[in-house]
């Protein structure tokens, strides 16, 4: 078998998998253990170091460290925000954006030493001058550092692997133009590796997960747990999903329609700001006022542009530290450490803060997410409680506060998925769709079906539904949602009630809608105890509490049908909705497939 | 697949009083968003796109291919791939085979390949090897017999040690006394059946080549071309046989350099000479064949036929019958002699023409050395008769000048003889009035081409 390659290309982390021996996809990790590997790369007079090795670079080195590329990939250099504090500036005068670092060449070859000899030598000792390396400088594009690191990657993914891969799939945001996408390909071809496919990130997620993928996504293990119903055991077929990515430098939310794996995007938020960085700001503030309320030094992080050198320092420094108290933070529940030594004027720090005053700090950047993914669901008019399912990526949604925040967002039925490791997700469904593509049938061409998914598809407007006459009210059971890619099928199964002789259906087209129920709160039950801070839960009680649930109301009948029931099996009933727009619908009992009642529109 | 999910509703008896719903109106019509190109269920949808299926010819190509792959699987995983190769019952000589003796076992036999041998793939010699292995294996024969006798499963070992080596199974395959390298005696093979005899001793010899595939013996009918294509390549035959197999085994125990030189020597000796008599068999064998071949008989006959039909006269020879090989080589020759014929033909021609060329070429070289003379006599005719100038008047300088510039280019323009044609007419006419007539009369036959450039002769 083809092996091929997930790679998750971010913008401060790339993370890469493999399909295993079982035909799984697992992330992997490099050389140094790492399966968070960061772009960077850092020139160090001779050496090069690329990846986690090249981050501790920042606080010397910093004017030779190369970071945070990838989004300048297919831009010109005036497309870009040129004013990076700490890595290495770009070229002013080039079209490309490029950076220029210093290194050492090595030194030229001595000539070879006359053959000894007891005689006094009669050259001159060599000059020692002369086999010192040589100060120059390199100039390298954004693409070229690119392929630089893609192709480090590659190199890990050969060494677990004992075999090159042969063809990969790279994720890319969601934003990413087409000269972007075309420049990652180039630059990933550079490395050595055809690219299958620029894979969108929310994409990579929804395919990692196998949403819609009933069956699937329940054997891996995949389901989200929520609070209260049925979502944590069973996969529903047609379903909206938020993919929420919250990366190093950046979020972005997209709302997905998924009609049995088909994905359909309904709405797309991203907001540059809000990021790891808010988090690594807060706790630099945090560290850095108990810093100086310790020692006495002063220490005001972050630092502006103006500030002087040894605060500048003392910012990396603090950065690079506060990269791992964020990790604890997120993997254990005890306090998490973070020391650094002579942070500034030789005074070290060391200190630790727990989860809850965590949570305290950063309740703010939660408020900003749970707000944007507010305004996105809403730019793909609806409301939170149509939401099925919230899909994590990005190592930041690891944090337990923000995934609790998110999840009182939505009802309690609603899932906040993380069963994949947030951080390692889209690799996985990057590798998957690598998978997928290698191993398409006879006849097909990765081009030909990669070709058909450019460009926007005709999608189902409204919801297409059953009624059974005489059971329900307005609502209508919901066979094919809005926004299915066509042509589309669906089959469902209903259950006859014994003894009935003919059963009598009817197809409708609906609309979603949210109902709002007011539900007084249970009036508390006054004891004693509660006497004293009677006043305090005053206010709270009176609110009455708001119950949204999404229903679909039945809007216009399409046609009607009815079937005789002769041994008192299953009906079956399929409805298929045309690329044209006309619907045929089938019905039939269980074992009788030859004598359907059938009607098209 | 469609997958098919049960709905929380049970169907009843249909309400009293319930009537199809009267108004229905068609679906709203669709709108464009866009999808993620990604995941199992968009590449379905391409591919019933792409191939044009509906929902219902999709179901059925996927069930087949899947119950295509579930086949393939499970005859993977039950390993019945060549079934009962090495599972046959030992001869009990076979089981008794001395495992120090291996250079005079049959390898092939004790794996149970015994009916394949040079032809048996490795795939096969590794199954067989393992089920071999499975039943002769000494911890087991312990359990059940408790005999401790591992002497056929060292066997066994041996033979799949030496037949998994490329070099190794060579050695052993060349020297595979189970295939003879026996020929019948050719002459008392009948001429129809000799075909079918040779096939199988070439097919068996071809075994050795290094150049894979061998031309084969090829029918009775083959045609010249086979046939000679079949000798070509067993005259340049290239074998990879070779007689390591029975060197003599060199004596590890004694010390003495020279000893152990000393056979290497000999063994080397002895594999050159087996060699060379190895291809001088073949060489032989290959040498009597194509003597007694009556393909070559055939052919040769063949040939002949056409070459007498052709002296007969071509159509003569015979009615119209299919061309043999044979006749249609000698039509082609026949053809390419008639092309020859008419090349010397043209050939011929050419140089007959070639001559007449140069004796006109040397004409006119002649000619044109006497034109100056001609011309200078004309001249001399004009001058003498006062430039055709009425009697008493003297010719102008303009006069004369353009009368013998005339003159210059009608003798350029007149071919070489025609000029000494003028000159002879002029010198008969003498001078005056006729010179003149002899001249414009030339001029006018050059027609067209004087046009304009004579006034005075005109």
């Amino acid at each position: 078998m083809a092996q091929v390659l997930g790679i998750n290309f971010g913008q401060s982390y790339a993370s890469i998998a493999v399909i295993d021996k079982e035909g799984h996809p697992t992330c992997i990790a490099n050389e140094e253990g790492e399966r968070q590997i960061a772009c960077a790369i850092s020139y160090a007079g001779e050496q090069v170091y690329i990846g986690n090795g090249a981050k501790p670079h920042l606080v010397k080195n910093g004017k030779n460290t190369i970071m945070g590329f990838r989004n300048l990939l297919g831009h010109t250099y005036d497309e870009v925000d040129h004013t990076a504090i700490l890595t290495a500036p770009l070229v002013a005068d080039s079209e490309t954006p490029s950076y220029t670092v210093d290194i050492l060449l090595p030194p030229p070859r001595q000539p070879t030493p006359a053959p000894r000899s007891a005689a006094a030598s009669g050259t001159a000792t060599p000059n020692p001058a002369a086999s010192e390396p040589i100060p120059s400088t390199k100039t390298l594009t954004v693409p070229q550092v690119t392929s630089l690191f893609l192709s480090t990657l590659l190199a890990s993914a050969t060494d677990f692997l004992g075999a090159k891969p042969t063809a990969c799939v790279v994720s890319a945001p969601t934003w990413f133009t087409h000269a972007q996408t075309d420049a990652l390909r180039n630059a990933a071809k550079d490395a050595g590796i055809e690219v299958l496919q620029v894979l969108d990130e929310a994409a990579a997620v929804l395919v990692g997960y196998r949403v819609g993928l009933s069956q699937e996504r329940k054997e891996r293990g995949l389901l989200g747990k929520p609070e209260e119903g049925s979502a944590g055991e069973e996969e529903k077929r047609d379903k909206r999903v938020v993919v929420l990515d919250m990366g190093e430098t950046s979020l972005s939310i997209s709302v997905v329609a998924v009609a049995e794996g088909e994905y359909t995007v309904l709405a797309k938020g991203r907001e540059d700001k809000l990021g790891g960085r808010e988090f690594d700001n807060l706790l630099l503030k945090h560290f850095a006022k108990e810093f100086t309320k310790k020692t006495k030094v002063a220490l005001d992080l972050p630092c502006g542009p103006n500030a002087s050198e040894a605060d500048k320092r003392s910012e990396a420094k603090l950065r690079l530290a506060v990269d791992h108290t964020k990790r604890s933070l997120s993997a254990s529940t005890g306090a998490a450490t973070c020391a650094v030594e002579s942070l500034k004027d030789g005074m070290d720090l060391s200190t630790s803060i727990n989860r809850l005053r965590f949570d305290g700090l950063a309740a703010g950047v939660y408020r900003q997410v749970g707000q944007k993914l507010s305004e996105v669901v809403a730019s793909a008019k609806l409301d939170l409680s149509q939401i099925d399912e919230i899909l994590l990526a990005g190592s930041l949604t690891l944090f337990p506060g923000l995934q609790q925040h998110l999840a009182l967002l939505v009802p309690a039925t609603t899932p906040v998925t993380a069963t994949i490791d947030p951080s390692e997700v889209i690799a996985v469904g990057c590798a998957l769709q690598a998978l997928h593509l290698s191993t398409l049938e006879d006849g097909l061409q990765i081009e030909d079906v990669l070709a058909l998914g450019k460009g926007e598809v005709e999608c189902t407007s409204k919801p297409i539904g059953l009624v059974v006459p005489g059971q329900q009210g307005d609502e209508m059971i919901t066979l094919i949602p809005a926004g299915a890619p066509l042509p589309v099928r669906r089959r469902v199964v209903i259950p006859v009630k014994a003894g009935t002789e003919r059963v009598a259906l009817e197809i409708w087209e609906g609309k979603d809608e949210v109902k709002v129920e007011k539900v007084d709160p249970v009036p508390r039950e006054k004891t004693v105890d509660d006497e004293d801070d009677e006043d305090e839960d005053e206010d709270e009680d009176d609110e009455p509490e708001e119950i949204k649930t999404p229903v679909t109301l039945k809007v216009t009948c399409i046609g009607a049908t009815e079937l005789d029931i002769h041994e008192g099996r299953d009906v079956l009933v399929e409805v298929i909705v045309q690329k044209s727009g006309g619907v045929q619908v089938r019905v039939w009992e269980d074992g009788h497939q030859g004598h359907p009642s059938t009607f098209e529109v | 697949m469609a997958s098919v999910v049960t709905l929380p509703i049970t169907f009843g008896a249909i309400p009293s009083g319930y009537s199809k719903p009267t108004s229905t109106s068609k679906p709203s019509p669709p709108i464009s968003l866009q999808v993620y190109p990604a995941g199992p269920s968009f590449i379905a949808s391409a591919r019933r796109q792409i191939l044009q299926r509906t929902f219902a010819e999709d179901d059925k190509a996927v069930e087949s291919s899947r119950a295509a792959a579930a086949a393939a699987a499970a005859n993977g995983a039950s390993g019945d791939l060549y079934p009962g190769l090495g599972e046959e019952q030992e001869a009990p000589e076979l089981l008794a085979s001395d495992p120090k003796e291996w250079k005079k076992q049959d390898h092939y036999a004790v794996l149970g390949l015994g009916n394949l041998r040079y032809k048996a793939n490795d795939e096969q010699i590794r199954i067989a090897h393992r089920r071999k292995v499975l039943r002769h294996h000494p911890d087991k024969k312990a359990a059940t017999s408790g005999a401790n006798d591992d002497a056929f499963f060292k066997c066994i070992q041996k033979a799949h040690e030496t037949l998994t080596n490329s070099d190794r199974r060579r050695q052993f395959d060349s020297v595979d006394w189970n295939i003879e390298d026996e020929v019948p005696d050719l002459k008392k093979i009948p001429a129809d059946q000799f075909c079918e005899v040779l096939g199988p001793i070439f097919a068996r010899e071809a075994r050795f080549s290094r150049i894979q595939p061998v031309p084969g013996f090829g029918g009775s009918d083959a045609s010249k071309k086979e046939v000679e294509g079949f000798y070509d390549f067993w005259y340049n035959f290239d074998s990879w046989r070779s007689f390591e197999w029975h060197d003599k085994e060199v004596n590890e125990g004694s010390d003495s350099r020279d000893d152990k030189r000393f056979t290497e020597k000999k063994n080397k000796s002895e594999r050159t000479r087996r060699k060379k008599e190895d291809n001088t068999r073949l060489r032989t064998l290959i040498d009597e064949v194509l003597a007694l071949d009556p393909r070559i008989k055939r052919i040769k006959a063949d040939e002949k036929a056409a070459r007498d039909a052709k002296k007969k006269g071509g159509v003569a020879g015979g009615p119209a019958k299919p061309l043999t090989p044979a006749e249609k080589k000698a039509a082609e020759e026949k053809r390419k002699a008639e092309e020859a014929a008419k090349a010397a033909e043209e050939k011929k021609n050419s140089e007959s023409s070639k001559a007449d060329r140069e004796a006109a070429k040397k004409a006119k070289e002649a000619a044109r050395k006497n034109l100056k003379k001609w011309k200078k006599s004309i001249a001399t005719v004009i001058t003498s008769s006062n430039y055709f100038q009425p009697a008493g008047a003297s010719a102008s300088p303009a006069i004369i000048e353009k009368q013998l510039g005339e003159l210059d280019v009608l003798c350029e323009l007149l071919e070489p003889e025609a000029v000494k044609d003028l000159k002879e007419q002029i010198e008969k006419a003498g001078s005056g009035e006729p010179a003149k007539a002899a001249l414009v009369a030339k001029v006018n036959e050059l027609g067209e081409k004087a046009e304009g450039k004579f006034t005075e002769f005109a």
